[in-house]
């Protein structure tokens, strides 16, 4: 099938017989670009016939040798471009330059770009369920990854307050360790506090990749419900330059830039600046002295939020060179500091405590491809993350009210979060990803992988040196080897097999008899190996009608934590196993066309998830004791529906919704606690409380041309979000009507940018929750009410 | 071809389902305010006994629900769809006709739930603290008080709350070091007769929870209504009164007399025990231990103590006996129990028959009193059931399943 010849527009392309050498046989060379002009990597070109292809190089070159006398047919094909066929005449010892523009695949909405994957390179994630949102029509707004994830169907974000604040991360019912972030392939968990998704900001980003439940094997770790993968700019020469200001004094500042010589040296890297007072009003209870509600439902400010953090990430080396594709040595440091205003809900008011992290990473990162010989691919990205938190709670005998009042409680000792403290935690985490794949030819194709991890903390505590929880040291060390076979049944149907061994290893030392002469330092170790497995297929029933599906049985190794315990109450489990979940994935997309000149396009996609996850690993309940420790305890069943409807008219109007619908319930036939023991779970079959189940996003929105100046463009973006209201605690139980609910939110966001010389002048004006909603994400933390924001850029190419 | 009608169909998809978002858009904004009102009732007519029962998700976090039953002695009770919710951690005591739940999710609330005269349950009361409460107990006729004792705090806090409407009338923080100088006084007991305030409490290292002071009971008298402190009384016949989060320490009778209980118990939180366990009496109207009263619980019970114990009246209380002795006690297990009734007076101790052995909660007694019937619940291999004691005869009768993780109170209203 032909299909694409329907699709394919050239731009431009010429056909020479430039030089003739004395070659024994006919070859092909040229360039392949973008519509911009940026060689694209990766694109295949095939001789469809003799099923023999090569790929272009980072710059974009490729040259197909050897070519048999005779009429070939040529295939050029790029996921996310139009690709381009045509049907050439080789003379014997024909030398024929063939340069092609391609042109990206003209739906392009914001939420539901898979784009700009280098085909074959990486092309063994295509089958993967993946949500690949570009960031490139958001350059002008003031959104950061966290934002920009919100959008994604099967995400929700459940932040505490405003910027800086405490967020958990949740895609298809998962979330904390079981789902995995990195940054450029990098692994981020342990980057620090100052690099969060909160502080990346839209244009620190070029796109963001969400792998649901079945994660590829070049990302090689132990997540149990999926990845996310943050790709930074990758841009050779570039500038982009923006200050944003807005409500509560928030002022953000992004440098983005490379710059590289023709011989391939290159300097590259970006440095980003939050600050915000996070002064925004909430309601509260006005409370007497002793403890009283004395007036409900009073606008407070927020005086003890103040966020700052400051990021740079230098690199420097060379691409494109004979030696490397890309070699590059770089360096991450971080910062932030973070005034803590409330506990657990906003009942509990803070005036002292600070969280704080600093941290450094040495990156290095290597990517050659047709290393030793064609279709040899490697690469290796590693870091070292030297990551210190800072914990403070030295003010003593306070107790702070929403008007900011200390009441005094006469005592010296107790902080406001407990006994007073200074705890540092020192973390110290090795990370390496080395991957190589082979193509053996058009149909066959191998992907390895090996991820390691190291980590290690220390803690300590100024004010409390001799606490034994603090002299309990623990390290782990986690390969996760990964192996993926790909085969390619035919142009419409490709099928990737993998497997995954999961080695982890666990230290821990305790000290014993601390001032006494028998003082002595003991090891604990403990080692465990799984083997996850998993199946990914693509198959195009129509040219424009993709079904996708993907199966993985995953791993979420146990932290050492978990395993070991702090040395007092939380006693070591060494029986304790991983978390593992069986993940399926079904989906389709079509994409169509209706109107005159098919001004009309739609793009519409579904994806069913089903996530049966075991072993899931919590803290044991007890009540008589203060003893406990972690345990494989719960199970839990997440059956789901993920849609998005896409609709652009020319390139005027777009309109992007999305849906999702997630029910995930309590499947573990027992509880266990120290005192009733192993007991029927009352909650068995019920949907778990304390998280979104319904939650949806619409965007829409209008480019006007030539407003004003030449070369402008002028957007007006409308943003919707809404979640249903959801149950903290399980639904079962209780009166309705007294039970604590999360409320069902809706947020409206207006957007207005301005472009002018082509692109290089940017302004862009916002208004979040201009309805001025009052929003929670958890219960009892309200999220800012209506707020605006300015922000100026300037970006050069 | 354009078709028109292709794109007014996909346009009126596209507008319902606009429409979807902006109707969920539109729903009453006053939902979003969030704040318990305390103004949903729960119907309680005919319906005089109240528990309060936890239910432990498999993520192992707990929500209280209390509920109003007919009967404790058919069926099973259970909370599905009714009762107030209260999630997070909560402790339950009632002081006249008021239930007092203590607790929550964060900070720390004082709710009374209590009958209106429409025959239903309400919540009284709007309070809440930082720190933890460790106690409420009855204080007079019209006052109740709490007390926040933390090993880890160099401060206690005693607060006086009016019975009528459950609000705060008055804070008062003692230091530490005006009753011991060693750190980590963890509360056990609290008990307040006409003029003065008993507080009892044992030496627990705040991290280790290791009991390193077991030589000498303590109790720390305060006079009552000011709140003044007056003196530590000790007794070096028996070891610390009370334990771990049970609250018995001190209890007293009808008459004002005051008893402390001692057991340091490994099964409730001792590291160590150097002294027989024993009650001792402090008299009607006085402030230190009588020297000539001593309750040999061991003797009487056979080699066994309690850590639980609820006054009935007539110089009985009903108590929870460890049939574990003290050097074959598991730690932090408060357990095995054996019910019984022990005379206080005629320092005896029967065991109630009916009643299998069963495991301890380490929390407050559960136990009803209604007239001469008291209602407990006892954790079974195949769940958790409601006993009838008959104080008259001794005996006891299987009632209702508790549909619950752990029972958290049993209440008459």
């Amino acid at each position: 099938m032909i299909y694409k010849f329907n699709f394919c527009l050239i731009l431009f392309f010429c056909v020479g017989n430039l030089f003739s050498q004395n070659t024994s046989k006919a070859s092909l060379f040229g360039n392949i670009r973008d519509k911009a002009g940026q060689a694209l990597e990766g694109v295949t070109v095939i001789l469809v016939d003799k099923n023999k292809g090569v790929v272009t190089n980072a710059k974009g070159f490729y040259h197909l040798k050897n070519i048999s006398e005779g009429r070939h047919n040529i295939k050029v094909s790029y996921l996310g471009f139009e690709s381009f066929q045509k049907e050439i005449e080789f003379g014997p010892k024909a030398q024929i330059q063939l340069d092609i523009q391609l042109e990206e695949s003209s739906f392009e909405l914001e939420t539901i770009n898979l784009k700009g994957k280098s085909a074959v390179r990486k092309i063994n994630e295509q089958a993967y369920t993946v949500n690949s949102v570009s960031t490139k029509a958001l350059q002008n707004s003031t959104s950061d990854a966290k934002q920009i994830l919100n959008r994604v169907p099967g995400v929700r974000i459940l932040q505490d307050g405003g910027l800086g604040s405490d967020l958990d991360f949740s895609l298809n019912g998962f979330s904390g360790d079981q789902v995995k972030f990195f940054l450029n392939g990098i692994p981020m968990d342990n980057f620090g506090s100052a690099f969060n998704l909160a502080s990346i900001p839209v244009n620190s980003i070029e796109r963001i990749d969400v792998y649901k439940g079945v994660v590829p094997v070049w990302l090689g770790t132990d997540a149990l419900g999926g990845a996310v993968n943050i790709i930074t700019n990758q841009k050779n020469d570039f500038l982009d330059v923006s200050y944003s200001y807005g409500s509560f004094n928030t002022h953000r500042t992004s440098v983005n830039g490379a710059f590289t010589n023709k011989n391939g040296f290159t300097v590259r890297g970006n440095f980003n600046h939050n600050y915000s007072d996070n002064n925004y009003d909430v309601l509260v209870d006005k409370k007497d002295v002793n403890g009283n509600v004395v007036e409900r439902n009073i606008w407070a400010e927020r005086f003890h939020d103040r966020y700052r953090s400051i990021s740079a990430n230098i690199e420097t080396g060379w691409v494109n060179t004979d030696f490397a594709d890309q070699l590059l040595f770089g360096i991450i440091a971080s910062g932030d500091d973070n005034q803590i205003q409330t506990g657990a809900t906003m009942e509990t008011v803070y005036g002292g405590v600070i969280n704080e992290s600093e941290s450094v990473i040495p990156t290095l990162k290597y990517k050659k491809n047709n290393l030793f010989f064609e279709g040899l691919d490697v690469s290796l990205n590693s870091a070292l993350n030297l990551v210190k938190n800072k914990i403070i709670d030295t003010l003593t005998g306070r107790r702070f009210d929403w008007s900011g009042n200390a009441l005094d409680t006469g005592s010296e000792t107790d902080g406001e979060l407990g006994e007073a403290s200074l705890l540092t935690l020192d973390n110290t985490e090795f990370t390496s990803q080395f991957n190589a794949s082979y193509l053996f030819d058009e149909k066959h194709s191998l992907v390895f992988n090996h991820g390691f991890q190291y980590f290690h903390q220390e803690r300590f505590d100024v004010l409390n040196p001799d606490r034994i929880a603090n002299q309990f040291p623990n390290s782990l060390y986690k390969n996760v080897l990964g192996l993926a076979y790909k085969y390619n049944f035919n142009q419409n149907w490709n099928a990737t097999a993998f497997g995954k061994a999961y080695i982890l290893n666990l230290e821990t030392s305790k000290e014993f008899d601390f001032g006494e002469e028998t003082r002595r330092t003991d090891v604990f170790e403990t080692n465990s190996q799984n083997f996850g497995y998993g199946l990914a297929t693509s198959y195009f029933i129509l040219p424009n009608l993709q079904l996708k599906a993907s199966y993985e049985h995953t791993y979420r190794l146990p932290t050492a934590t978990e395993v070991f315990g702090n040395g007092l109450f939380v006693t070591a489990n060494a029986d304790l196993e991983p978390e593992q979940s069986d993940n399926l994935n079904c989906g389709a997309t079509y994409d169509f066309s209706i109107g005159e000149a098919k001004q009309h396009k739609f793009n519409v996609g579904s994806n069913f998830i089903y996530r049966e996850a075991k072993d899931l690993i919590f803290q044991v309940v007890t009540l008589s004791s203060p003893q406990t420790n972690f345990s494989n305890l719960a199970e839990i069943r997440t059956i789901g529906v993920e849609s998005n409807v896409n609709y652009a008219w020319k390139d005027f109007f777009e309109l992007s919704t999305n849906m999702t619908y997630q029910n995930s319930t309590d499947q573990a036939e027992f509880t266990y606690n120290d005192f009733s023991g192993y007991q029927e779970n009352l909650n068995l079959g019920e949907r778990l409380p304390n998280t979104p189940y319904l939650f949806g996003n619409a965007n829409a929105r209008f480019n006007f041309e030539n407003i004003g100046l030449d070369d402008s463009k002028l957007q007006a973006t409308y943003r919707y979000n809404f979640v249903e209201e959801f149950f903290l605690s399980w639904s079962r139980f209780g009166n309705r009507n007294t039970k604590a609910i999360i409320p069902q939110q809706s947020s409206h966001d207006l957007e207005l940018n301005y472009s002018f010389q082509n692109n290089k002048y940017n302004l862009g004006i916002e208004c979040r929750n201009f309805t001025d909603e009052i929003l929670y994400d958890k219960f009892r933390l309200q999220k800012p009410g209506r707020a605006f924001y300015v922000k100026f850029r300037y970006a050069i190419n | 071809m354009f078709s028109t009608n292709s794109f007014k169909k996909t346009s009126l998809a596209f507008l319902s389902l606009l429409g979807v978002f902006s109707f969920t858009s539109c729903s009453d904004d006053d939902d979003n305010v969030v704040s318990d009102d305390n103004s949903t009732t729960i119907p309680a007519e005919g319906k005089p006994y109240v528990m309060s029962m936890a239910i432990q998700g498999s993520e192992g976090n707990f929500t209280y629900y209390t509920v109003p039953f007919e009967n404790l002695m058919e069926g099973t009770l259970s909370a599905e769809g009714q009762g107030f919710e209260q999630p997070g951690y909560y402790d339950f005591t009632q002081i006249d006709q008021t239930i007092y739940s203590i607790g929550g999710l964060d900070d720390v609330n004082v709710v009374g739930i209590s009958k209106n005269e429409s025959d239903e349950l309400v919540q009284v009361g709007d309070v809440s603290y930082d720190a933890s409460l460790n106690d409420v107990v009855n204080a007079d006729e019209n006052t109740v008080i709490s007390v926040s004792m933390s090993s880890a705090s160099d401060v206690v806090t005693f607060r006086k709350f009016n019975k009528n409407n459950v609000s705060a009338i008055e804070t008062k923080n003692i230091q530490v070091s005006q009753f011991t100088s060693l750190v980590g006084p963890a509360y056990s007991g609290m008990v307040v007769t006409e003029n003065h305030l008993f507080l009892s409490y044992y030496i627990s290292n705040p991290e280790t929870f290791a009991t390193d002071y077991t030589d000498q009971a303590e109790v720390a008298v305060f006079s009552y209504p000011e709140l003044e402190f007056k003196k530590v009384i000790t007794d070096d016949r028996v070891g610390p009164i009370g334990g771990f989060n049970v609250k018995s320490g001190l209890i007293k009778d009808e008459n004002n007399n005051v008893y402390a209980i001692s057991h340091s118990n490994p099964a409730n939180g001792f590291s160590e025990f150097t002294k027989p366990s024993g009650i001792l009496k402090i008299n009607s109207g006085e402030t230190e231990f009588d020297a000539d009263y001593f309750f040999d619980i061991e003797e009487a019970s056979g080699g066994n103590n309690t850590a639980h114990l609820k006054y009935l009246g007539n110089g009985r209380a009903f108590a929870e006996i460890n049939v574990a002795s003290r050097d074959q006690q598991e730690m932090w297990s408060d357990g095995p129990l054996q019910s019984a009734i022990v005379d206080l007076e005629a320092q005896t101790v029967s065991y109630i028959d009916g009643i299998p052995e069963h495991p301890g909660l380490g929390r407050r007694l559960i136990a009803l009193q209604d007239g001469n019937f008291l209602y407990t619940s006892i954790t079974e291999e195949n769940g958790l059931y409601v006993y009838e004691v008959n104080l008259q005869t001794g005996t006891a009768e299987k009632g209702a399943k508790i549909q619950a993780s752990f029972p958290a109170g049993i209440f008459k209203l």
